[in-house]
């Protein structure tokens, strides 16, 4: 079976500093990964890498097969990638419906279009607002980013990346700053995306992360230092020593 | 009927009877001469307001439609091939700049396009053998399109008008469309775009096309209206004036650069009449709008409006 996401010797330098180190992971279809580690692990470089954002110094990226090394971010989208990021980026000044429509537009070949009205496209509205409904938001579809909670906007993210159906779903602390009450939320939204997205998460919350989680992964100074089970690295001593605490 | 669209019958009106109001050919003309410089404002536009690449280079497309359509003209083409061409040469070149101003962005991007700008004026200036130089040359007659003689001044006027009109509606659906929306997605967001499947540089080169394009039709009014062109109309002072134009009416908006560049405009051709430091009245016109109106005139007053309405919904502001 081809795996999802395969990472190969990923390297990358930001100056004198290793930011990554040799990393080599693969995600089988349908898996749920987290990767853990302390801060300065190199965690989001390595989303950044896998994307297009950075380029690496050395090794390969594949999505199914298909080495992405070469190609610039959007068409990595095109071919089934999406992310969420850890410091929101999304446009304040829109509504929340409008939001989703331009992640819907990045895989529609009417972004072109110069002369279609958009708000008059109500299949792409419709299919936002679904989006919206499922991560919760579907009263909120007309506010602007700007009038809503930090809590609204991280699952603003989420329905922006999930409105694009997409076969590798990153997910970059999907749960940070978020309530007790909104974590739960994520949680539930979490598990009820299908089998077909496979899902790559980093994530501080243990708790949230661990119950997710089938495999896992801990980089730690840019290297991946125990991979395996859930029960596996948790049992791991390095696990303990690096970032569990002992 | 929406108040919109009244009130858009009624602007539309008023600007169809212009000429009768007015039988005065000078200001007339300054009427005509308005609609140019709107059009190009609003071109330029598309880039500063919704695409957030300010550009200090768009009077080019005036220098490279006007020289090459009067060049054509003299060679012997017609008036509808040399005009075709002239529009198809200034908006290829413009493709050609969008290419090297799309290496950089922000200021860097501003010092290439005025860059762009100062060799296209060098060129209109020292090809004395092709432009005549500092001396400019002479566009012999203007075009009877469609049989129509535009020569005189209300007729003139009415031509502007419908390719004004033409034009303006194409950048409104241009601003409400999918391209639209994302050029402007890609103004705020260009990485957020780029994740969610968007081309973010072919966005804004396209839109750097489009926008020398529309500045292209408006530089062939220009040399339609002053039947002459020479290096001063594609100055580096031009291209300020214009982007002044967009900033000082709104770059956020649509109206906004038209209402811009009436202003200029009149005081340009009116007030300095009576005044001699019109420069300076200009320059405090524009002091005073973005200290009171820091995004221009009309979401201003448009905030203003929506303020005294007691509505407490704030202004969209790009």
């Amino acid at each position: 079976m081809t795996p999802a996401l395969e990472i190969t010797k990923l390297k990358k330098r930001f100056g004198g500093l290793p930011a990554t180190r040799d990393v080599s992971l693969t995600v089988m279809p349908g898996e749920r990964r987290l990767i853990i580690g302390p801060n300065g692990a190199g965690k989001t470089t390595l989303f950044n890498l896998v994307t297009g954002d950075l380029t690496p110094d050395e090794g390969s990226v594949k999505l199914f097969g298909q080495e992405m090394l070469k190609l610039p971010t959007q068409q990595r989208v095109h071919l089934g990638l999406a992310r969420t990021y850890q410091i929101l980026t999304l446009f304040p000044k829109e509504t929340l419906c409008h939001n989703v429509v331009l992640a819907l537009l990045g895989l529609d070949t009417m972004r072109w279009n110069p002369w279609r009205y958009l708000a008059g496209q109500s299949h792409l509205y419709a299919a936002a607002r679904e989006a919206l409904a499922l991560v919760g938001l579907r009263d909120s579809a007309e506010r602007t980013v700007a009038e809503t909670s930090y809590g609204e906007r991280r699952r603003l993210e989420m329905a922006m990346a999930l409105a694009q159906k997409p076969k590798v779903l990153l997910l970059d602390e999907p749960l940070a700053g978020l309530s007790q009450q909104e974590r739960q939320q994520v949680r539930e939204l979490l598990a009820k995306v299908p089998r077909d997205v496979t899902i790559v998460m980093i994530e501080h919350d243990m708790d949230s992360a661990l119950a997710f989680a089938e495999r896992i992964t801990l980089l730690h100074y840019g290297e991946v230092i125990v991979e395996g089970t859930r029960a596996e690295v948790v049992a791991d001593p390095r696990t303990k020593e690096v970032y569990l605490g002992e | 009927m929406s108040r919109g669209v009244v009130a858009l019958i009624v602007i539309a009106a008023a600007l169809i009877a212009v000429p009768l109001a007015i039988t005065n050919d000078f200001y007339l003309n300054l009427a005509s001469q308005i609609l140019i410089y709107a059009l190009l404002a609003v071109s330029l536009n598309l880039l500063v307001g919704y695409g957030g690449m300010v550009s200090l280079g768009h009077a080019s497309f005036i220098g490279l439609t006007s020289y090459s359509a009067v060049l054509m003209l003299n060679a012997g083409f017609g008036h509808l091939p040399s005009a075709i061409l002239a529009v198809l040469f200034s908006t290829a070149c413009g493709g050609l700049f969008g290419l090297l101003a799309l290496r950089a962005f922000g200021i860097g991007f501003l010092m290439i396009t005025l860059a762009l700008g100062q060799i296209v004026w060098g060129i209109a200036y020292r090809a004395n053998t092709l432009t005549e130089g500092d001396n400019g040359i002479r566009f012999s007659a203007r075009p009877r399109p469609f049989g129509f003689d535009i020569s005189s001044a209300p007729s003139f006027y009415w031509f502007t008008l419908i390719v004004f009109a033409v034009a303006l509606f194409f950048i409104w659906r241009l601003t409400r469309s999918p391209f639209g929306a994302a050029l402007q997605g890609a103004r705020d967001q260009p990485r957020r775009m780029r994740m969610l499947g968007h081309n973010v540089w072919l966005i804004q080169w396209l839109a750097f096309v489009l926008s020398a394009f529309w500045g292209s039709v408006a530089g062939l009014l220009y040399v339609y209206y002053n039947l002459f062109i020479s290096p001063h109309a594609i100055s580096l002072q031009q291209s300020a004036e214009v982007l002044l134009m967009a900033i000082l009416g709104g770059a956020s908006t649509l109206t906004g650069p038209i209402v811009g560049a009436v202003i200029i405009t009149l005081v340009k051709n009116v007030v300095s009449t009576y005044i001699d430091r019109w420069n300076s009245l200009l320059g405090a016109i524009f002091v005073v709008t973005i200290m009171f109106m820091p995004f221009g005139i009309v979401p201003g007053v448009r905030q203003l409006c929506a303020r005294l309405r007691g509505a407490k919904k704030p202004e969209r502001a790009a």
